[in-house]
């Protein structure tokens, strides 16, 4: 078995290797790709025509902004897809119980008919079980790291046009921080702050924000996503403009997903009911 | 060559060194737990010791340009000295929660 394993290992990474010569240099300015006189147009004229350093960011939300957009709506479908097929409803009851850890000894108390203590007890945290441990070097590194994160991913979205980046980056690095809360404390944390209502207006809100920039640039007179004609609504040149469309339409993307990203994890990790996480 | 080079140079190798106990350790260490204290320990350090390498060799043609690169390398180095234990850390916790037996020698 071993012996037919590494000989499958061999025979395809020979066939890999033996691909690999076909392929053009490295950076090789007469390869087709680069050779063929789209992309020779895209490298010559970009900055003149959006003012957008990043090529990439170029072609990818402004030249086929049409495209992007459908992307989007695939990870929208995505999302509304795992609502419709994870989502549960239980009964809940009416006052659940409340789990206290006394942060000392790590002795569990539990509060029956919805009582609280005061939050801002330094004795007792509340936890979401018995099971679940309230772990400080975890939960205190992840507190001091999770905003630094999410600035670096507002600054992901907002530099996409200017380095690489852009709005998926940008989403996914800001989902990936609201999980990381919802590891290193629990999901009702999470939940407290993003409510699925608010997820949903944001999944929806960022496909809203992406359309509504084309739509806004017909009723000015434009075609569909054509961002020189928002340039008087925006007070900036035509070419301007076109670098700040695409910002507005990464903002989209990105509101759109984070938020997809947070649904699926909640959906997954609290078996659908999103009550109780991991 | 320059003095600031060869630093940078004897960083980054010392780096290299410690990545590659961390990947010995790895493969060669008993159980779950040794081989999370290799790749938590050995990894961060390495990392560490590459980072400030390529910080001083970044800095070569002083000027804010490179001055500010190098910055920005500490502060990666800032993030990676916090989140590299800490996910060690909780990783042995989840564990020793799951009850992962350690290692005896027999």
């Amino acid at each position: 078995m071993k012996i037919l394993a590494i000989a499958l290992c061999l025979l395809l990474g020979g066939a890999l290797v033996f691909v690999v010569g076909d392929f053009p240099d490295w950076g090789d300015p007469m390869s087709p790709p680069n050779d063929y006189r789209l992309s020779k147009h895209f490298i010559e004229n970009t900055m003149e025509e959006t003012s957008v350093p990043n090529i990439v960011t170029a072609v990818l939300a402004d030249y086929r902004g049409f495209d992007t957009m459908f992307e989007t709506a695939v990870i929208f479908t995505a999302a509304l897809a795992c609502f419709f097929l994870l989502r549960t409803w239980g009964r809940r009851p009416s006052k659940p119980d409340n789990v206290y850890m006394h942060l000392l000894t790590g002795v569990h108390v539990r509060l029956k008919h919805g009582k609280t203590l005061s939050p801002q007890s330094r004795t007792f945290a509340r936890v979401e079980s018995e099971i679940l441990r309230y772990d400080l070097v975890t939960s205190t590194v992840c507190r001091l790291m999770i905003p630094f994160i999410q600035l670096f991913a507002l600054y992901v979205v907002a530099h996409g046009h200017h380095s690489p980046g852009g709005g998926f980056q940008g989403g996914v690095i800001l989902g990936a921080s609201f999980l990381l809360l919802a590891i290193s404390h629990d999901l009702r944390t999470l939940r407290e702050r993003f409510p699925e209502v608010k997820l949903m207006y944001l999944l929806i809100a960022g496909i809203v924000l992406y359309s509504g920039v084309g739509f806004a640039c017909m009723i000015y007179g434009g075609n569909f996503l054509e961002y020189e004609a928002l340039g008087p609504l925006m007070g900036v040149t035509p070419v301007m403009a076109h670098s700040l469309g695409i910002l507005f339409v990464e903002i989209g993307v990105a509101m759109t997903v984070m938020a997809t990203m947070i649904l699926i994890y909640n959906y997954i990790s609290s078996l659908g009911t999103y009550e109780r996480g991991l | 060559m320059t003095i600031l080079e060869i630093i940078a140079l004897c960083f980054i190798a010392m780096g290299l060194i410690f990545f590659l106990g961390g990947t010995v350790g790895i493969l060669r260490l008993p159980d779950f737990y040794s081989r999370l204290h290799a790749a938590g320990k050995l990894d961060t350090l390495g990392s560490l010791n590459v980072l400030l390498g390529l910080a001083l060799y970044s800095l070569a043609p002083i000027s804010l340009l490179s001055v500010l690169t190098a910055l920005k390398i500490l502060l990666c180095m800032f993030f990676v000295f916090m989140a590299s234990p800490s996910a060690t850390h909780a990783i042995v916790d989840a564990g020793m929660d799951a009850g992962m037996p350690h290692w005896r020698k027999r």
